[in-house]
């Protein structure tokens, strides 16, 4: 990290009276907590505001002998701004922030990093909808608890329209219908910690088998969201239905599979071909009845049956998505459960 | 099962590949795709084949 030859060349820079410096061991154990706190211009804003007052307090608190004001002196030297700090470091810390050359120092370091914080919020919108990735989160307990009992059983349940307030849809904490992101993600994760469980339990795990599980799981995932992408361009649908609606919808089915992985664990085969064709017909229901209202939109509402070529094709399209996502459970699981 | 993330990467881009590969002249004109065979009367319905013709040409033109 810090070795001799760097001390005394920095050292040799700075109007500092050196004298006899301590052991680098002792410099080594003071200097960690110092050069954090005094690195003003590399610390993030919101840590730097708290981070300078204690840290000009600290140590003369933690240290009492003299090698306080070298290491003070030592930590000051590491400021990568590289102003000067004169006999400043010497005197006791209210001088310290006196000086002119320290505020200037901090004051510049403080303009750079809300800056650079100024810049990353107005791109990261760009690449990720960060505000529209908000309503998707925006649940709740009884809404989760809600929607996975709908997962699981979803034939009683009458009514599959998704409510709007003013031309925006409502936040799924209000409304059932809505699709989240947040049973997917945390499906998902549930997902790869039940397949290493799996593994483990039939002796074949190792842990570079989780990230593969991971990765295959979400190519998979990948895969079936640009199909159905495509196929939604190429029958001309006008639906409100956005990609991460899809990946939502996509992710539904990871909570059947842990179902079925689970009870595979428990009670052998049977148990697991019982519970998976149980979520397969599940999810088979859950996705027509949602699609179905999503992209023949015009068609299904009234309950008409579906005539025309172009209600007809749509019809097909629904089918293929809800009937793929019992065969991606199948494939996603059968290798787990021996 | 070792579908991974940079398979399905590689296999993207095979096929943008494949279709921007596709001749105008000498291969679509012949099979009764080129673009301007297909774009009929400005219907409501564009139909799927002049939907996939759409999609060639604007592979093709974005990846020129």
């Amino acid at each position: 990290m810090h070795d001799g030859t760097d001390f005394v060349a920095s050292s040799a820079l700075r109007p500092l009276p050196a004298p006899s410096r301590p052991s680098p061991c002792v410099t080594d154990l003071r200097s960690p907590p110092l050069t954090q706190r005094q690195l003003i211009s590399a610390t993030p804003s919101k840590r730097r505001v708290p981070a300078s007052q204690p840290g000009m307090a600290d140590p003369h608190q933690l240290f009492d002998d003299t090698s306080s004001a070298q290491s003070r002196g030592y930590g000051a030297q590491r400021t990568p701004s590289g102003l000067g700090y004169p006999a400043a470091s010497t005197t006791p810390p209210a001088a310290f922030l006196a000086d002119p050359m320290s505020n200037m120092a901090m004051a510049y370091g403080s303009s750079l990093a809300a800056q650079g914080k100024e810049l990353v919020d107005k791109n990261i919108d760009r690449f990720i909808p960060v505000t529209k990735l908000k309503y998707y989160f925006a649940v709740d307990t009884m809404y989760v608890g809600r929607k996975l009992g709908l997962l699981f059983f979803p034939y009683l349940h009458q009514d599959w329209e998704v409510q709007y307030q003013q031309d925006t849809p409502v936040a799924p904490r209000f409304d059932i219908n809505a699709p989240d992101l947040y049973i997917p993600a945390m499906a998902f994760i549930t997902y790869i910690l039940v397949a290493g469980l799996a593994l483990g339990t039939q002796d074949r795990f190792s842990p570079d088998l989780l990230g593969l599980q991971a990765s295959s799981a979400l190519a998979w995932l990948t895969l079936e969201v640009l199909a159905i992408l495509l196929s939604l361009y190429l029958v001309t649908v006008n639906t409100d239905l956005t990609t991460i609606d899809l990946v939502a919808f996509s992710g539904y089915k990871y909570v059947g599979m842990i179902g079925g992985v689970l009870t595979g664990l428990l009670f052998g085969k049977i148990g697991y071909y019982l519970v998976l064709g149980w979520c397969c017909v599940s999810i088979f229901v859950f996705m027509i009845r949602t699609l179905r209202l999503k992209i023949l939109a015009d068609a299904a509402a009234e309950g008409v049956p579906v005539r025309g070529a172009r209600n007809q094709l749509r019809m097909y399209l629904t089918m293929a998505v809800a009937a793929a996502q019992p065969l991606l459970m199948y494939w996603l699981t059968f290798h787990l459960v021996r | 099962m070792a579908f991974t993330l940079y398979s399905l990467l590689q296999a993207a881009l095979l096929c943008v590949n494949a279709i921007a590969v596709l001749h105008e002249e000498r291969f679509l004109k012949n099979i009764g795709w080129g673009t301007d065979q297909g774009i009929g009367g400005f219907g409501e319905e564009p139909g799927i084949k002049s939907q996939l013709m759409n999609l060639i040409r604007s592979v093709r033109t974005v990846m020129r």
